[in-house]
C-alpha cells in the first residue's frame, strides 16, 4: 500500500530523532558525520580521527565484553599486535626491513591479532569474571614487556618510525581529512559487521553465554567455540585499529601500548553502555574527545575569557588558607587551564568521572535497549547480590 | 648478570631466599586486603594498590615531620612505630571513604560497574598524588640501622628481619581479630552468606566497612615497610605491588586469609628465586623486569591447573 507508506514518511518528516525509523538512523548519522570536514578546522578533524579510532577499538572490545560478557583488561595486546605488525613489516627502521605495502599488511595484521586473540583465549577458557580480567591484564603487561625487551624483533623502546601509509590507486592518505574518512569507513565496516554478528546465531550464542554459561552449555551452545570466536573477532578488530593507528601516527614505541589503553577502551565501552553501539560512540567522544578539546588553543582563548572566575576561585582559596594550615596554591591563569589539564589533572578528572558515572548510571550513558530493560527489573535485595551463595 | 661462581655460593642463594621472603611479606600484607574484600563482596578492589601507596606517603610524611634523617637512638624506633600507626589510620580512613563513595551503591549493580568504579578510584588517587608530588619520587629518611646478623653464610640484614617479623606480627594480629573476636565472626558470617548474616542480626554494612578498614590497615603497614626498605616512593608505586598481591591472593585461593599469606610468600620466593634459577640455564640472562613475567605466567598457570588456588575457599569458576 504505497499511499500508506507515503503517509508514514510524511508523518516522520520533521519528527524528532527518536521517530526516525531504525533503518535510516545509521545512514543518516554516517552521512552527517561525512560532512564534518567541511565544517571544522584541522585540529578538530585530528581529534575526531582519534575518536574514530577509539570507536573502532571500542566496537571491537564491545564484542568481547558487551556481547559475550568476557571481561578483557588486556585489549591493548591486540592493538599492539596490529600496530607492530605494520611497524615491523613496513618501517625501514625495523630489524627485518621488509618495507611492505600497507594494504598487504592490513589483512596480515588483522589475522595476526586474531591469532593472538585465540592464543589468549585458549588458556583462559575455563575462567570467568574477575579472574579473567586479571589474567588478561597480565597478558597485556607481558606483551608490553616483550615489546620493550625483545629489541631484535621490535626495536625496543627506540620504537619504529616512517611506517607505511595507505595508498589508493596512487592517491596517498595523508591529510587529516583523508584520515578522517578512512577511519570513518573503518568504523562503518566494523560497526556493520558487529551489528550483523550480534543479530546472528553467533550473537545469540554469545548472549546466552553472557547471561549464564552453564545454562548455555546445557542448551547445547558450544561455549568453547563461541568464546574463542568472541576473543578472535574482538582481537581482529583491535588489530585493525592498531594497524590504522600505527599508519596514522607513523611512529610507534612500547610507551604507547600501556595498560592505560586497555582501561581507556574498556571505560568507553562501559561508560557508553555495554553492548550498545551508540554508547561506544558517545563514550569515545566523551573520554577521547573532551580531553583533546581541552588542549586546543581555541579552548585556551575561551578559558582566558573566564579570568574573573579565576579571581573568584583564588579568593575562595585564600579564604580557605586562613583556616587550614599550609597553602594549596593558587590557580594558574585561566588561559592555561586547558594545557594544565593535559597532564595529571586530566587523569584525576578521568578517574573521578569513571566513579561518578558508574555510581550515578551503572548501566552506562546509552545502554542497549535490552540492558535497559534488565535494569528496569528490580533485582531481589540480597545485599551483595553477586555474592550470595558464592 | 651474575657470574656462575657467585650463583653457586650458599650465601648468594640464602640472600635470594631472604629477598624472596621480604617481597613475599609485602605481597602477603597487601594480598590480605584483596582476599578479605573479595571474600565478602566478590569484587577486586582495584584501588587497594593505591591505598598501599597512600599509607606509604603517610608514613613518609610522619617520619619527615618527626625529624627525618636527624632522628637517632630510641627516637628512631618511636618514629617508625608512629609512622606505621599513622599509615594504618590514613589507609584505613581512605579505604572506608572509598567504600562509601565508590562501591556501596554499586553492590547490586552488574559486576563490571564496581570494577570500573574501582579502576576510576585507582587512577584518581594515583594521579592526585603524582600531581601533588609533581611526579617526583620521595625518599624515606635513611634512618634504619644498617648491618646484618647471623652465622656464616646465613646473614640477614636488620631491615629485612624487621620487615619480615613485623609483617608476621601483623598477620597474626589480623588472624586473631578474624578468628577470635565478635567482629571477626561477623566478617566470616557475611563472607559465608550476607543475606543470612543480616537475618542473624549482623550489621552487614558495618562489617563490610570493617573488612575494608582491616585490609587497608595491613596495606598501610606494607606501605611504610616498603618505604623503609626500598626508600624510593612515588605516586605510581601502588600498581605493580597491587597486581602482584592480587596474584598472590589468587595463588593462595581467593577469600582465604591463610591462603593470601601463603600465596604472598610463594609469589615472592618464586619470582626472586625463579629468575635466578632461570639465569642458571646456559645462554639465559634475564633482567629484573622478567620477575613480572614470571609472576604473571605463574598466575596464568595456577589459574589453569588449579583455579581454586592452594587453599580453596570456593570454586574459582564461580568468581
Amino acid at each position: 500500500m504505497p499511499s500508506l507508506a507515503a503517509a508514514r514518511i510524511r508523518e516522520r518528516m520533521g519528527a524528532p530523532i527518536g521517530k526516525i525509523p531504525g533503518v535510516w538512523r545509521w545512514p543518516l548519522f554516517v552521512g552527517l558525520s561525512a560532512t564534518i570536514p567541511f565544517l571544522l578546522s584541522d585540529v578538530w578533524i585530528q581529534m575526531l580521527v582519534f575518536v574514530g579510532l577509539f570507536i573502532v577499538l571500542g566496537l571491537g572490545l564491545n564484542v568481547v565484553v558487551g556481547f559475550a560478557g568476557l571481561l578483557d583488561l588486556g585489549y591493548v595486546a591486540f592493538f599492539a599486535a596490529g600496530a607492530y605488525s605494520l611497524g615491523i613489516m613496513s618501517s625501514p627502521g625495523s630489524p627485518f626491513d621488509l618495507s611492505m605495502n600497507f594494504w598487504l599488511v592490513l589483512p596480515l595484521g588483522v589475522v595476526i591479532a586474531a591469532l593472538f586473540g585465540i592464543l589468549l583465549g585458549l588458556p583462559v577458557l575455563p575462567l570467568r569474571g574477575d579472574y579473567l580480567a586479571i589474567v588478561t591484564l597480565g597478558f597485556g603487561e607481558i606483551i608490553r614487556l616483550f615489546l620493550v625487551n625483545r629489541e631484535d624483533v621490535t626495536a625496543g623502546s627506540q620504537g619504529l618510525s616512517a611506517i607505511a601509509r595507505p595508498e589508493i590507486g596512487g592517491f596517498e592518505i595523508e591529510s587529516f581529512t583523508h584520515w578522517y574518512y578512512f577511519v570513518l569507513a573503518a568504523a562503518v565496516v566494523v560497526g556493520f559487521v558487529a551489528s550483523r554478528l550480534r543479530d546472528s546465531r553467533i550473537g545469540r550464542a554469545w548472549e546466552a553465554i553472557r547471561e549464564d554459561e552453564d545454562v548455555a552449555a546445557a542448551m547445547g551452545v558450544n561455549t568453547v567455540k563461541y568464546k574463542l570466536m568472541a576473543f578472535a573477532i574482538g582481537a581482529a578488530i583491535g588489530g585493525l585499529g592498531g594497524v590504522i593507528y600505527a599508519s596514522f601516527i607513523g611512529f610507534i614505541s612500547p610507551a604507547g601500548f600501556s595498560l592505560q589503553v586497555s582501561i581507556d577502551v574498556l571505560a568507553i565501552v562501559i561508560i557508553g553502555g555495554m553492548g550498545s553501539t551508540p554508547g561506544v560512540i558517545l563514550g569515545a567522544l566523551v573520554l577521547v574527545g573532551i580531553p583533546r578539546i581541552l588542549l586546543f588553543r581555541e579552548t585556551a582563548d575561551f578559558l582566558s575569557k573566564l579570568e574573573w572566575m579565576r579571581e573568584v576561585l583564588n579568593g575562595l582559596i585564600r579564604g580557605m588558607d586562613a583556616f587550614v594550615p599550609g597553602s594549596i596554591g593558587r590557580l594558574p591563569p585561566a588561559g592555561e587551564w586547558g594545557a594544565e589539564l593535559a597532564d595529571d589533572t586530566r587523569f584525576i578528572i578521568f578517574g573521578a568521572l569513571l566513579v561518578i558515572i558508574m555510581v550515578v548510571r551503572p548501566e552506562g550513558l546509552m545502554p542497549s535497549r535490552r540492558r535497559q530493560l534488565e535494569f528496569a527489573i528490580e533485582e531481589p535485595a540480597a545485599l551483595p547480590a553477586t555474592g550470595a551463595g558464592g | 648478570m651474575n657470574a656462575p661462581y657467585i650463583a653457586l655460593s650458599t650465601a648468594f642463594w640464602w640472600d635470594q631466599f631472604i629477598n624472596g621472603l621480604t617481597t613475599g611479606s609485602l605481597y602477603a600484607l597487601i594480598a590480605l586486603g584483596y582476599t578479605m574484600v573479595y571474600g565478602v563482596l566478590k569484587m577486586i578492589n582495584f584501588a587497594h594498590g593505591e591505598v598501599f601507596m597512600l599509607g606509604s606517603f603517610a608514613g613518609y610524611g610522619i617520619l619527615v615531620a618527626l625529624g627525618g634523617d636527624d632522628l637517632s637512638g630510641p627516637m628512631i624506633a618511636a618514629a617508625i612505630l608512629a609512622a606505621i600507626a599513622g599509615a594504618m589510620v590514613v589507609s584505613a580512613t581512605a579505604s572506608a571513604v572509598i567504600e562509601r563513595l565508590a562501591y556501596r551503591r554499586l553492590r547490586n549493580a552488574p559486576r563490571l560497574a564496581p570494577l570500573i568504579s574501582a579502576i576510576g578510584v585507582s587512577i584518581f588517587l594515583q594521579y592526585l598524588v603524582l600531581d601533588r608530588t609533581e611526579a617526583r619520587a620521595k625518599f624515606y629518611p635513611d634512618i634504619f640501622p644498617r648491618g646484618e646478623f647471623g652465622a656464616g653464610a646465613f646473614q640477614v640484614a636488620y631491615m629485612q628481619a624487621f620487615l619480615i617479623a613485623s609483617s608476621v606480627v601483623m598477620m597474626l594480629f589480623l588472624y586473631a581479630i578474624v578468628q577470635r573476636t565478635r567482629a571477626g565472626r561477623a566478617i566470616r558470617a557475611v563472607a559465608e552468606n550476607p543475606a543470612n548474616a543480616s537475618l542473624m542480626g549482623v550489621d552487614v554494612n558495618r562489617t563490610i566497612v570493617l573488612v575494608f578498614v582491616l585490609g587497608a590497615a595491613m596495606a598501610g603497614v606494607a606501605g611504610v615497610l616498603h618505604g623503609l626498605f626500598f626508600q624510593t616512593i612515588r605516586g605510581s608505586m601502588g600498581f605493580l605491588p597491587g597486581i602482584k598481591a592480587f596474584t598472590a591472593a589468587v595463588l593462595g585461593g581467593i577469600g582465604s586469609i591463610p591462603g593470601a599469606v601463603v600465596g604472598g610468600y610463594t609469589l615472592g620466593l618464586a619470582e626472586t628465586l625463579g629468575r635466578e634459577l632461570l639465569n642458571e640455564l646456559p645462554g639465559v640472562d634475564l633482567g629484573n623486569q622478567w620477575r613480572d613475567v614470571i609472576a604473571f605466567s605463574l598466575l596464568v598457570t595456577i589459574l589453569i591447573f588449579r583455579p581454586t588456588g592452594i587453599f580453596a575457599e570456593r570454586t574459582a569458576t564461580r568468581a
